[in-house]
């Protein structure tokens, strides 16, 4: 049993940590808690499931389809509203995100309906010994591994990855050294949009969904990245892991009831204990 | 001494104005509160929609003790506190002959304070809740009646079926919610009434998607049977996230969820064995169902779902009580609705001394081909049930 729970954990953690990717970017590089990560999420998903049920497209075909639609969303958003609280109180950013998913989330529900739509795509597992590994979420697994890789390698390899990076060290020095740190905001931006979406894909094919599937997603992003240590780019991938398996873990030792209280007072607990979170804040 | 001489002008003038109309033989007007706004919005309406073709109904065949009958309805925005202003309003200024109960049964709980107060009658068709009806002794209420089965009944005739074919373990996994709880609680209790072991019973949050421990848990424990007591979202990831961990029950039953057609729209085969519940469908074999569900559809242009014929059906029985009466006294009415033994679109009515409904009984489907058949009770089956459901990986 908790061989299949343990599984299970790292599965999701893994998709948890891609997600919470995005938005440990926003937070390193331009101090903002994006609250309409999760909202993004979701209109990945309806992207992928359009494609998959209009046009019969392959959902694993349509990650990189959504990616670049919710990449352009993303720039979109920063150009029109978000550039506009870069360097505004913490509250003023809080409060235009909020409502950006407010917006976003309504929308969604005046177009699509609030009901629920699937992607009944890859169902079933392979069964392996005494454990089950569900198709879907396998194939997620590997999508999100791969994906979480290929943005270390960009932040870690490329000139606009260093940029990035640069930038969320220190703004000032970038803009020295000649980083056009506008760019780089829009550019942020629009990625952890595109990480969200590829979530969202790849959710979409697991679970049903619905206008409001996302707001969960920002907030187990958030415990992520507190986890992990904000604006700690390791620490995401680490802290999504790590909440993976508590959830599970935990309800199976406890109830289901019970394992979000886990999460939750451990994110109270790490916030007083360490809150630079467990790789610590803000280095890359 | 004005203000006195006033008021017993108008008490006279009242006096004189009822007896004029009873002489006049006005309508006799049934009042209700309905939530035609608001969250339920949707049902309210269709329960409208019910009463109304039971008023056209009551009406061609010559109305109610020689008078025409009249619905007078108001909006109570799906919120328990404005539907008891309004049942208040329609007892003491509109002073209507009689009432029927609102929609939900928070919205009835509510309202039922205001008609047992002014002790008037309300045959109560949506309110599935026990405890409106079953009180303590000190609280005990005399003039409310039930319709609809209770909560409690809708996973019996899964438990039943399981019973009958020698199975003996059952894992219950319920919504956290008042109907799913109540649900689940009445299907653990039936199960050990008929000699099954119930090993397993978990609840989870309401809006929660992740079932992957909860089912590794259940896997372990290998149950005969999972009842599970579900709205539509978590019924159709509980099932997916069945097959995704290869759990294999030889009967799997959902409550709420599992008898609607996107249950199967969404889930495609997937569905394919899972036993749903209902009140009522329209091909039960019940007197002039086929004629109520081709009347309703012609008159409102869609399709009567089970809030349309409990909303019908409970109108009809309070016709009929009053008929049985001849009067429109609550207490007179209150014996005949005690009493009464009636067969209706829905099916059974018959209450016991608190007005809960005992005859009315549920009905079990399953999804078959695409299909959802009824497989339970007996006397109404369109199909055998598939029984035991196959494995995943030999589908």
């Amino acid at each position: 049993m908790l061989g299949q729970v343990v599984i299970s954990g790292i599965l999701s953690g893994a998709l948890y940590a891609m997600v919470a990717l995005g938005l440990a970017l926003i937070f390193g590089v331009m101090r903002i808690i994006n609250v309409a990560h999760g909202p993004l999420l979701m209109l990945g998903a309806y992207t992928t499931y359009f494609l998959y049920s209009a046009l019969g497209i392959n959902p694993y075909l349509t990650v990189p389809v959504s990616m670049l639609v919710l990449f352009v969303v993303g720039v979109l958003l920063e150009r029109t509203l978000v550039f506009r609280v870069v360097d505004a109180p913490e509250l003023s950013s809080l409060l235009l995100t909020f409502g950006i998913s407010i917006a976003l989330v309504n929308l969604a529900q005046l177009l699509f309906t609030s009901d629920l739509r699937a992607v009944e795509y890859l169902t079933g597992s392979w069964v392996v010994g005494p454990f089950a590994l569900s198709k879907s979420r396998l194939v997620a697994f590997v999508f999100a591994g791969a994906l979480t890789g290929l943005a270390f390698l960009f932040l870690g390899w490329t000139k606009l990855g260093k940029a990035i990076r640069a930038t969320s060290q220190s703004r000032e020095v970038a803009m020295v050294c000649g980083i056009n740190v506008q760019r780089i905001h829009l550019i942020t931006f629009g990625l952890a949009a595109a990480l969200a979406a590829a979530g969202g894909a790849l959710i979409a094919v697991i679970v049903a969904i619905q206008p409001e599937m996302g707001q969960i997603w920002t907030f187990k992003s958030f415990l992520v990245i507190v986890l992990g240590g904000a604006g700690n780019y390791p620490g995401a991938l680490l802290g999504g892991v790590l909440l993976g398996l508590i959830e599970q873990v935990a309800s199976l030792f406890l109830t289901t009831q019970l394992s979000e209280v886990v999460a939750y007072v451990l994110l109270v607990v790490i916030l007083l204990v360490r809150p630079t979170g467990l790789l610590g804040g803000r280095q890359t | 001494m004005t203000t006195k001489a006033l008021g017993a002008l108008i008490t006279a003038m009242g006096v004189l104005a009822g007896g004029l109309s009873a002489q006049a033989q006005g309508p006799v007007r049934i009042g209700a509160s309905l939530s035609l706004t608001g969250t339920y919005a949707k049902l309210g309406k269709n329960q409208h929609e019910g009463y109304k073709l039971c008023e056209k109904d009551l009406n061609a065949k010559g109305g109610l003790l020689g008078r025409k009958v009249q619905l007078v309805v108001y909006d109570d925005q799906s919120t328990p506190a404005t539907a008891v202003r309004l049942y208040e309003k329609l007892i003491t200024e509109d002073g209507v002959d009689g009432v029927m109960g609102p929609y939900s049964s928070p919205v009835t709980e509510a309202s039922v304070n205001v008609t047992e107060k002014y002790k008037k009658v309300m045959v109560a068709p949506l309110a599935a809740t026990t405890s409106i009806f079953k009180r303590p002794p000190d609280k005990k209420r005399h003039y409310v009646f039930m319709v609809i089965s209770p909560a409690e009944a809708y996973l019996e005739g899964l438990i039943d079926m399981a019973a009958k074919r020698g199975f003996k373990t059952v894992a219950v996994v319920n919504e956290d919610t008042l109907f799913s709880k109540a649900a689940a609680a009445g299907a653990a209790e039936i199960a050990k009434k008929k000699g099954m072991h119930v090993v397993y019973a978990e609840a989870y949050p309401k809006g929660n998607t992740d079932f992957s421990a909860l089912l590794t848990k259940v896997k372990s424990l290998n149950p005969d049977v999972i009842a599970a007591a579900t709205y539509f979202d978590d019924a159709v990831a509980l099932t997916r996230q069945m097959r995704e961990l290869d759990v294999n029950p030889r009967m799997y039953g959902v409550t709420v969820g599992g008898d609607l057609p996107e249950f199967y729209d969404t889930l495609k085969t997937n569905a394919e064995y899972v036993y749903g519940a209902t009140q009522w469908e329209h091909v039960l074999p019940y007197p002039g169902n086929t004629e109520f569900f081709e009347a309703y559809a012609k008159e409102f242009g869609h399709e009567p779902s089970y809030h349309s014929a409990a909303g019908y059906a409970g109108c009809l029985i309070y016709a009929e009580a009053v008929k049985r009466a001849g009067s429109l006294d609550a207490d007179r009415v209150r014996e005949q609705l005690l009493k009464l033994e009636m067969r209706t679109v829905f099916g059974d009515y018959k209450v016991d001394g608190d007005g809960f409904q005992v005859a009315h009984r549920m009905v079990t489907l399953q999804w078959q081909e695409g299909r959802k058949l009824v497989v339970w009770p007996d006397e109404v089956v369109q199909a055998k049930p598939r029984i035991p459901t196959p494995p995943w990986n030999q589908r």
